[in-house]
C-alpha cells in the first residue's frame, strides 16, 4: 500500500536511509562505550565507577563498620522494633551528655583526694586505659569469634607488658550511636568515670600489636591531647578521607577532648542525619566512597573545616604504626624477621598490624576471607613469638599453631635473660606505688 | 511500440519478483552479519569494562552461599591443620597387648623419670636475692601481695562457634575483674609440653611462670568456663600468710570420704616458692599422655570414692596426692569454703534474681558467689554432661549477672540476665564525680 503511495524507489530510498541511520546509531554508540571504558567522561562516570556505585546501593557494606551482626534470635522481632530509637531528625541535634565546662578543674580535685591512683606512673608514664571491643551477640561467620579471642589475647600481653589497663567493651551505649560511632558514647563514659586515666587508647578489635618491645614516645605527646596515625598533608591539603585513622588513637583525659568529643557527635545518629551527613562528607573529602558518615571522616572534615579552633593539640604521627594497614605489612614478616628486630614500631618492625576491611566476625569483608584469616593467623604468631621467647618458647613457623622449645630449662632461672628483656622491662618498672 | 507478448511482460515482472527477493534474502543476510558482529563487539567491549559476571548481576542470596561454602572449606581446613594427637612417648613400655600389659603404675613411673625441668631446691633463696636487687619490681604493690592470673584455651577452633564467642566474654568478664582488683593477666595458648597435654598443661605453664616471675607471689589459676561473679570481693590474703596452696573444698569429703570431688582444680591459688616447685613435681608424674595417664587413671579410680573409669585428671591426681602424703603437705594448704572461690553452675544460676533482690556484692559466698564454675558444660565441644541449650543460657546469665556490676560505674545495667540489651539506670550529670565518689562496688544492684 506505501508503495502505491510514495512509489518504490521511494520505499527502497527510505529503507536505505533507516539502515544507514541504524548503522550510524551502533557505531555512535559503541565508540561512546569504549571511550568511556578507556578514558573516561568525567562526571559521568566510568563503567567502574558504575559498577562501584551499584554495589554499593544493593550490597551496602560501609568500609570498616564495628561488627554488629545479629543472630536469629527465637524472641520474636517485634520487641526489637519496639526498643528502636526513632530515627533523629536534621532539626534536631544531637548530644552526648549534659555540657561538662570545668572537667580539669573536677579532675585535678579528684586525683589530688585520691593519691593512690595517681595520672602518672612515673614521671613521664601517664596511666594509659586502652579500650576496645565486640559485640555481646555472636559473630554471623563461625570463626569470627576466635579471631576476636585472639586478638583480645594479644592486647592482653602488650598491655600486661607495658603496663597499661584494659576496658573491653560488649554494650551498646547508645543505640543511635550504633555501628563505628559507638566509641564515641563509651569514650565520653570512660573519661568522666576514670579521671586517672590520663590517656585513653581506642583500639580497633581487627588491629593487633606485633612489636611487643615498642614502649609509646609519652614525653613526645605532652603538648598534644589526640594523637592518631596520618599524614598532616594529606589530611589539611588533600582533605583526603584516609589522610588519618581512627582505629588506633589516643585521647587525653581532659576539657578539650570532651569538647572534641561533643563537636565530632553530631554526624552520627543513624538515619537521615548520618545519610545526609555522608553526602556532605563525600562532596568535601577526597577520594571518598558514597556511604553514610563514619567517624574517621567525620574527624577529618571536623580538622579541616575546624582547623584554628583543634589542630594545634591534634598530634598526627607517621614516625612508627599506630596504625599499620595489614596489606603492605604482613607479607615481609618473613624478611623483617631476617634483618631487624623488635623495638622499631615502624615499618621495620610495626608496632600495630591493623586488619581493615577483613571484618572476620561478619559475613562479607572488602577481601578474600582466605588471605585474610591466614594472615591475621600470621600477624598474632609474629606478636606472640616475642611473649613466647620471654618463656623460652616459639611457634614453629609463623602459620603454625604449635610452638617449640628454643632455650632450656636450668636450675637457675634467674640467671638467664629473655632476648628482648620483656620479663622487667624499664617501662613495667614501679616507681611512684607506695608499698 | 509494440508491447511484447505477455510472456516477455510476463518475464519481465516475473524476473522484477524474483530478482527483489533474492536482494532480500541478501540483505536479510547482511543485517544479520552485521548485527551479529556488532553484538559481538558491543559484549568484548562491555566485558572489558565492567566484566561479564557482573552483567548476571549476582544476587545476594547466592553471594551468601558462596561466601558460606568459602568459610567452610577453610574451617574444613583449619581443622585438618590442627595438630595431630601427640604420640606415647612412654610407648616402648607397652609389653604385648594392653589386657596382658603387666606393668602397674609404680613400676611405670620408676621407669620413666619424668621432670618437667632440672631439680631446684633453692628457689625462696633465688627469689629473695633476686627481689633485693630489683626493688622496681616488688612482690608487694599497694600493700596487696603481686598476683598473676593464668587461664587458658586451645589454640584450635572450638567445634562449636558458641564455644569462642564464650571463651571471649568469660574472657573480658576475668579482665574486668583483675583491672578492679589489680590482678594481672596471662591467657595461654600454647602448649608447651607434649606429654603434659589437656587439663595437665597448666602445670607446666604454671612452673614456668613461677620461675621468669619471681616478682609475683600468687599464681591464681582458673579454668576458662568459670567467671567471677562477685566483682567486689577481695581474696583475704590475711588467712593465707601460712598457706601455699588455697583450694576450695571440703575436708571430710577429702581425708574421711576419700571422694574424687573433695577439692576443685579449676580455681586455685598456688604460692612462688620452693614448696609449690616440690608440690608440682610430686603433682606431675601422673599427667604423662598414654599408658601413664592410664594406668594412673586406673589407680584413682580404685582409690577415690565415686571416680568414673577414665585416665588421670589432675584434680584426682592432686586429691590422691594429698591423701596419701598428708603430713608432708597439708600443713600448707588452705581448703577453703567459707566463700566460692569454686562455685559449682547447677547451684547458683537459678538463683541470681533472687540474690540481685535480697543481697548485695562483696559476700563471695552462697549469698553472692564469688566464682560460679561450669563444670561439665564443655561449650568449646560438642559434648558437654549437661544439655548444651541450658548451659548456654546459664552461662549467659551469669556472664550478664557479672556484668551488671561493671555496668553501674557507668550508670547502665542489663534489661534482663538473658538479654545482651542495656538499659540506662542512672541519670548522666554534670558533676560525674560526685557520683563517683559517693559509688560503692559493695552496694545493692539496682537495675
Amino acid at each position: 500500500m506505501l508503495e502505491r503511495c510514495i512509489g518504490e524507489r521511494r520505499i527502497r530510498q527510505i529503507q536505505r536511509a533507516t539502515r544507514n541511520l541504524k548503522l550510524t546509531f551502533l557505531c555512535l554508540l559503541l565508540t561512546l562505550l569504549v571511550l568511556r571504558g578507556t578514558i573516561g567522561a568525567g562526571k559521568y562516570g566510568t563503567p567502574q565507577q558504575d559498577f562501584i556505585e551499584l554495589r554499593h546501593r544493593f550490597i551496602s557494606h560501609p568500609h570498616r563498620a564495628l561488627a554488629e551482626e545479629h543472630q536469629p534470635e527465637p524472641k520474636p522481632k517485634q520487641s526489637d522494633k519496639d526498643d528502636e530509637p526513632p530515627l533523629r531528625s536534621l532539626n534536631n541535634p544531637y548530644s552526648l551528655g549534659p555540657k561538662i565546662s570545668d572537667w580539669d578543674e573536677q579532675r585535678i580535685n579528684w586525683v589530688r583526694r585520691h593519691p593512690e591512683r595517681p595520672n602518672f606512673l612515673t614521671k613521664t608514664k601517664p596511666r594509659v586505659l586502652l579500650v576496645t571491643g565486640s559485640s555481646p551477640k555472636p559473630c554471623e561467620n563461625p570463626v569470627g569469634d576466635h579471631y576476636l579471642l585472639k586478638s583480645i589475647k594479644n592486647k592482653i600481653d602488650y598491655c600486661r607488658v607495658h603496663n597499661i589497663e584494659i576496658f573491653y567493651n560488649m554494650a551498646l551505649l547508645d543505640a543511635e550511636m550504633a555501628g563505628f560511632w559507638a566509641k564515641l558514647p563509651l569514650i565520653r563514659a570512660l573519661l568522666l568515670a576514670h579521671p586517672e586515666v590520663e590517656f585513653l587508647w581506642w583500639m580497633d578489635s581487627d588491629a593487633m600489636f606485633t612489636d611487643m618491645a615498642f614502649e609509646l614516645p609519652w614525653e613526645r605527646y605532652a603538648p598534644y591531647n589526640l594523637v592518631m596515625h596520618g599524614w598532616d598533608e594529606m589530611v589539611y591539603k588533600d582533605k583526603n578521607w584516609i589522610g588519618l585513622n581512627t582505629g588506633s588513637f589516643l585521647l587525653r583525659n581532659c576539657q578539650w577532648s570532651l569538647d572534641l568529643l561533643d563537636v565530632w557527635a553530631p554526624m552520627g545518629p543513624k538515619g537521615p542525619v548520618r545519610t545526609e551527613a555522608g553526602k556532605i562528607l563525600t562532596k568535601t573529602l577526597k577520594d571518598r566512597p558514597v556511604f553514610e558518615a563514619d567517624d574517621q571522616s567525620a574527624m577529618v572534615y571536623l580538622l579541616v573545616t575546624q582547623k584554628d579552633k583543634w589542630a594545634d593539640k591534634v598530634y598526627l604521627e607517621s614516625a612508627y604504626y599506630l596504625h599499620g594497614y595489614w596489606g603492605i605489612l604482613v607479607d615481609r614478616y618473613e624478611e623483617m624477621i631476617e634483618n631487624y628486630h623488635p623495638g622499631f614500631g615502624d615499618h621495620r618492625w610495626p608496632l600495630v598490624t591493623h586488619f581493615v576491611g577483613c571484618k572476620p566476625c561478619g559475613k562479607f569483608g572488602d577481601y578474600p576471607v582466605e588471605r585474610c584469616l591466614k594472615q591475621m593467623d600470621r600477624a598474632f604468631n609474629f606478636g606472640d613469638n616475642q611473649i613466647l621467647q620471654m618463656y623460652g618458647f616459639t611457634h614453629k613457623s609463623l602459620g603454625s599453631r604449635r610452638v617449640k622449645r628454643v632455650r632450656n630449662e636450668t636450675s637457675n632461672p634467674l640467671d638467664v635473660k629473655d632476648e628482648l628483656g620483656l620479663l622487667h622491662p624499664d617501662f613495667k618498672a614501679v616507681q611512684n606505688r607506695a608499698s | 511500440m509494440a508491447f511484447n507478448t505477455g510472456s516477455s511482460r510476463f518475464n519481465l515482472r516475473a524476473s522484477r519478483y524474483r530478482v527483489p527477493r533474492d536482494r532480500n534474502i541478501q540483505k536479510s543476510f547482511n543485517n544479520c552479519k552485521l548485527t551479529f558482529i556488532c553484538g559481538f563487539v558491543t559484549i568484548l567491549v562491555l566485558r572489558g569494562t565492567i566484566g561479564l559476571g557482573n552483567l548476571y548481576g549476582s544476587s545476594t542470596a547466592s553471594d551468601d552461599q558462596r561466601v558460606m561454602e568459602d568459610i567452610d572449606r577453610i574451617l574444613q581446613e583449619i581443622r585438618i591443620n590442627s595438630e595431630p594427637e601427640p604420640e606415647d612417648s612412654f610407648a616402648f613400655m607397652y609389653q604385648g597387648n594392653s589386657t596382658t600389659n603387666s606393668l602397674n603404675y609404680t613400676e611405670a613411673i620408676k621407669a620413666m623419670h619424668f621432670t618437667m625441668g632440672p631439680k631446684i631446691s633453692d628457689w625462696d633463696h633465688q627469689r629473695q636475692d633476686w627481689l633485693s636487687q630489683n626493688p622496681d619490681f616488688p612482690s608487694l604493690v599497694s600493700g596487696k601481695p603481686r598476683v598473676l592470673l593464668l587461664t587458658g584455651s586451645p589454640p584450635n577452633l572450638c567445634e562449636n562457634p558458641l564455644g569462642d564467642h564464650y571463651l571471649l566474654k568469660y574472657m573480658k568478664n576475668k579482665i574486668d575483674y583483675c583491672r578492679l582488683h589489680g590482678v594481672e593477666i596471662i591467657h595461654n595458648m600454647a602448649h608447651v609440653d607434649k606429654d603434659l597435654s589437656g587439663y595437665w598443661a597448666k602445670l607446666p605453664f604454671i612452673r614456668r611462670l613461677m620461675l621468669s616471675h619471681p616478682e609475683v607471689e600468687w599464681i591464681w589459676w582458673m579454668d576458662s568456663d568459670a567467671i567471677f561473679t562477685d566483682m567486689a570481693f577481695e581474696l583475704p590474703f590475711d588467712k593465707y600468710k601460712s598457706h601455699n596452696l588455697i583450694i576450695h573444698g571440703y575436708p571430710d569429703l577429702l581425708f574421711e570420704q576419700h571422694s574424687w570431688i573433695a577439692l576443685n582444680t579449676g580455681i586455685f591459688l598456688m604460692r612462688n616458692c620452693q614448696w609449690s616447685l616440690d608440690l608440682l613435681d610430686a603433682w606431675a608424674p601422673m599427667g604423662p599422655k598414654g599408658i601413664i595417664r592410664d594406668l594412673a587413671g586406673k589407680l584413682l579410680t580404685e582409690n577415690l570414692k565415686g571416680r568414673p573409669a577414665f585416665e588421670a585428671d589432675d584434680q584426682s591426681a592432686l586429691i590422691y596426692l594429698l591423701i596419701s602424703q598428708q603430713d608432708k603437705w597439708m600443713s600448707n594448704v588452705y581448703v577453703e569454703n567459707s566463700y566460692y572461690l569454686h562455685g559449682f553452675w547447677a547451684g547458683l544460676v537459678d538463683k541470681y534474681e533472687e540474690m540481685m533482690a535480697k543481697h548485695h556484692p562483696g559476700l563471695g559466698d552462697e549469698r553472692w558467689p564469688f566464682v560460679t564454675h561450669f563444670v561439665g558444660c564443655k561449650p568449646c565441644g560438642l559434648y558437654g554432661d549437661y544439655p548444651v541449650q541450658k548451659c548456654l543460657n546459664n552461662m549467659e546469665r551469669a556472664f550478664n549477672f557479672a556484668d551488671n556490676q561493671i555496668l553501674r560505674l557507668y550508670g547502665f545495667a542489663h534489661v534482663g540476665l538473658l538479654n545482651p540489651k542495656i538499659k540506662r539506670v542512672r541519670d548522666q550529670t554534670a558533676d560525674p564525680l560526685q557520683v563517683k565518689e559517693k559509688l560503692d562496688m559493695a552496694a545493692r544492684i539496682i537495675v
